[in-house]
């Protein structure tokens, strides 16, 4: 056997088929060349007017911009969207579930197509890095600002196209897809910008810029690592077939991420003596846990035979399993204790460490983070409350759909009564505060946050016990079921 | 090698797709799973190839539970969906090459593999054709094909002739039979029910998600039909054997065209048996005598109330 058909065995077969479409499509053939046309054109066009002449010193900065901007506009636009239309394409018929009956793991397939992305972005870079090297000799740019900013675009583009690959991998139909592909082209365009603008006053030596470079990227390559590894869970899960364990890939990972991070925010925060960093942390997971609570009520009811044929024997092993398997009343568990900790670590971090600076920030964005996760609670319980008393033709997998419709009406129902009773009153143009009783984003209105928190610690409370019977139940079936062969 | 579905149930939501079904069959079998739209055929046949998990009861197949034991009984399950091969820029080459693959196929194996599969399913010639070039019977052998390359002992295929031309159907026939004498089982889903009667050893009747009947062809013929008919022929007078039918004890109804005669007897083999004893005693100048077997349409129809969920 050659070295060469060994390679090619110990490839992902998804890497395998996903390359030779690629180099078959007309399409990727005709991209790739549209943009070497453009970019040779870009630079011919610059040189040939004379904008490059020796004598201008910021010649390489001002070419170069002109052909990061065309690369990453392209890249940032084509894989992201060849690699999901390809994919949803895909999961519209019967081909991926084709998939699970043979080897491939969920997991194998995602890892494939990103492969795949990551492939066709190398090669998209690599075409056009002659032009952008080129710059360089123009003069105005260093090589490891060229290469700096080449990396970061590529990381970048390879973030969107895992948030392009989720996309089309959610359960949705195709106009819902398209709605939030649009969302998501909208939201890139001002990343798109953004990054551009930064890079720019980076590169022309705006001094704040220049200093805060290194920490900026830093942040920045650590929050798509950290997206891109919590969108890479998320369509693994929304690929799985309903009778796995769908949420213990997203419940790992973003514990682990949780971990890791927090470690990471407190050990800046002991050299900084500052506590940005764990603020930005316990900020980041509660938004992240707030919305699980949506997910969570949304999960089955019963996990099916295949997903507790894995519950382990142990008593201690199975406690602590409970709060990774699938499930309605696990996810709630897992969410619950992740939004406990992470408030009370903060809080607690915040009070071991009272004169350092960010002191306040960090005790405030605990209350108010703390306040919105409470709300977020209530709304998630209600919906799934009502889901199973009074509206039981709807799938559970519409849960969050009822909580968040209750959400809505939960901001606008009270300002709305409190307009049409109250507008033409002096006190009403005076004071909203108190409108905003149902809001959970508007804890951040600080001198009113004792009513906010006596109405969601009262509901908090009545929905939890209406709950708990339902919980207890759950707890009781995972508990008490004999172990299958592990 | 056996495989037996046991009580299975499965519910969406306030639906049950398929009731406590229960059924077996045996290597070398063809079984025909027959059933009118809505009735839980492609259901049953997603859980025995472990896309779906029941709500209640399993399916084994050579003694490996699809619920306890998915991944072992996937590499014993060759599945074909109702739906072909989509995959745009891929010959049907690749297209086996990258199921064979993703079977863990490797090096030197899988290329025999492969070359072999295209040759048993009359693919060779068409071995670098693109998927989307490819008519439906065509795709089907490709379908086929590509649930062949793990060797599986068991083949599930949901409704496999739809859509074929007469051509196509007879091959996919052929290709079934050779299959089938391999020692492979073969469920297979079908509207087309004389396609099925042709090939198939045993049938599975559902209806709202129910089992309403299940057995080899004989069984399910005689079960379902309480009278056999017989076509008699004779040499001459054949208005006086009409007339002596007409009054012998068991014979339900009786005409004739020409010098044939088709007679309605009720009982199984032995009253045929009995009948043809008694006109040669009689005389009758009796040249033919056979059973006109009932065909799988009368017995689906029979058996069936077209209700659908």
């Amino acid at each position: 056997m050659t070295a060469e058909s060994v390679w090619s065995d110990r490839l992902n077969p998804i890497v395998v088929k996903e390359l030779r479409q690629a180099v078959q499509s007309r399409f990727v053939v005709a991209a790739l060349l549209t943009l070497l046309v453009i970019q040779l054109a870009a630079m011919g066009l610059y040189l040939l007017t004379g904008a490059g002449s020796i004598l201008d010193f910021s010649a390489g900065r001002n070419a170069f911009m002109m052909l990061y901007a065309i690369l990453l506009a392209v890249s940032l636009i084509f894989v992201p969207f060849y690699t999901a239309v390809r994919l949803a394409a895909e999961r519209s018929d019967s081909n991926v579930d084709l998939l699970f009956i043979t080897t491939i793991k969920p997991r194998g397939i995602i890892a494939g197509k990103m492969a795949a992305a990551f492939v066709l972005t190398l090669l998209i870079f690599s075409a056009c890095m002659p032009f952008l090297t080129f710059t360089y000799f123009l003069r105005g740019i260093d090589l490891s600002s060229i290469f700096a900013a080449l990396g970061f675009g590529f990381v970048l583009v390879l973030g969107c196209t895992q948030l392009a690959v989720l996309l089309a991998c959610l359960p949705m139909n195709r106009a819902f897809k398209t709605m939030l592909g649009v969302a998501a082209l909208i939201m890139l365009s001002g990343l798109y910008i953004g990054i551009l603008s930064w890079i720019g006053r980076v590169l022309y030596g705006s001094p704040a810029a220049v200093d805060e470079f290194a920490k900026v990227m830093t942040v920045l390559l650590l929050i798509i690592a950290f997206l891109g590894g919590l969108f890479f869970a998320i369509s693994v899960a929304a690929i799985m077939p309903v009778a796995a364990n769908r949420a213990r890939v997203v419940r790992l990972f973003v514990t682990g991420a949780w971990v890791l991070i927090g470690l990471t925010a407190a050990i800046d925060s002991q050299v900084e003596k500052h506590h940005g960093a764990v603020m930005g942390w316990q900020i980041l997971f509660n938004i992240v846990f707030s919305a699980s609570l949506l997910a969570a009520v949304s999960e089955r009811d019963h996990p099916g035979p295949r997903v507790l044929r894995a519950v382990p024997q142990s008593p201690l092993k199975r406690a602590l399993a409970f709060l990774f398997f699938s499930g309605s009343a696990n996810g709630l568990a897992w969410t619950v204790t992740m939004i406990s900790l992470t408030l009370g670590l903060a809080w607690g971090w915040a009070r071991l460490f009272p004169g350092r600076n960010g002191y306040w920030d960090l005790a405030g964005s605990v209350k108010w983070l703390g306040g919105m996760s409470l709300f977020f609670f209530c709304y998630a319980l209600s919906g799934a409350l009502l889901r199973r008393h009074l509206l039981k033709r709807i799938e559970t997998q519409w849960t969050w759909v009822i909580s968040a419709a209750l959400m809505l009406l939960g901001i606008i129902l009270p300002a709305t009564i409190g307009y049409l009773l109250f507008s033409g009153e002096k006190w009403w143009t005076e004071d909203l505060g108190p409108w905003f009783v149902g809001n959970p984003f508007a804890w951040g209105v600080k001198n009113h946050r004792n009513l906010y928190a006596s109405v969601a610690g009262v509901w908090a409370v009545l929905a939890a016990a209406l709950t708990l019977p339902w919980f207890l139940e759950r707890a009781r079936e995972f508990y008490e079921r004999p172990a299958m062969k592990e | 090698m056996q495989v037996e579905v046991v009580n299975l149930r499965k519910q969406f939501g306030a639906t049950q797709a398929v009731r406590e079904a229960s059924f077996s069959f045996a290597a070398g079998q063809v079984v025909g799973f027959v059933g009118p739209n809505g009735a839980g055929k492609t259901t049953t046949m997603r859980i025995l190839a472990t896309l779906d998990e029941p709500t209640s009861g399993d399916a084994l197949i050579d003694g490996v539970s699809v619920v306890e034991e998915p991944e072992r009984a996937r590499g014993l399950v060759g599945y074909v969906p109702d739906s072909l091969p989509t995959h745009r820029d891929m010959s049907v080459h690749e297209y086996l090459d990258f199921f064979a693959r993703a079977y863990q196929l490797r090096g030197s194996r899988r290329e025999q593999v492969v070359e072999s599969v295209e040759a048993f399913t009359n693919l060779t010639g068409i071995r670098d054709k693109m998927l989307v070039a490819l008519s439906k019977g065509m795709k089907q052998r490709v379908s086929l094909a590509r649930a062949l390359l793990h060797d599986p002992p068991v083949l599930i295929m949901d409704e496999p002739a739809a859509a074929l031309d007469p051509r196509a159907r007879i091959e996919l026939r052929e290709l079934l039979r050779a299959l089938s004498s391999q020692g492979k089982a073969i469920l297979i889903s079908s509207h087309i029910l004389t396609e099925l009667a042709e090939i198939c050893h045993a049938a599975v009747i559902i209806e709202q998600g129910r089992i309403l009947m299940a057995g080899t062809m004989d069984d399910l013929l005689a079960h379902s039909t309480p009278h056999r008919t017989v076509l008699i022929r004779v040499l001459d007078r054949p208005e006086r054997l009409h007339r002596e039918l007409l009054e012998t004890p068991g014979i339900e109804r009786a005409s004739f065209a020409g010098n044939e005669i088709a007679a309605e007897v009720t009982g199984g083999d032995e009253a045929c048996a009995a009948l043809l004893a008694a006109l040669i005693g009689r005389g009758h100048p009796i040249i033919e005598f056979k059973q006109q077997r009932a065909n799988l349409e009368e017995v689906f129809m029979n058996v069936t109330k077209g209700a659908v969920q």
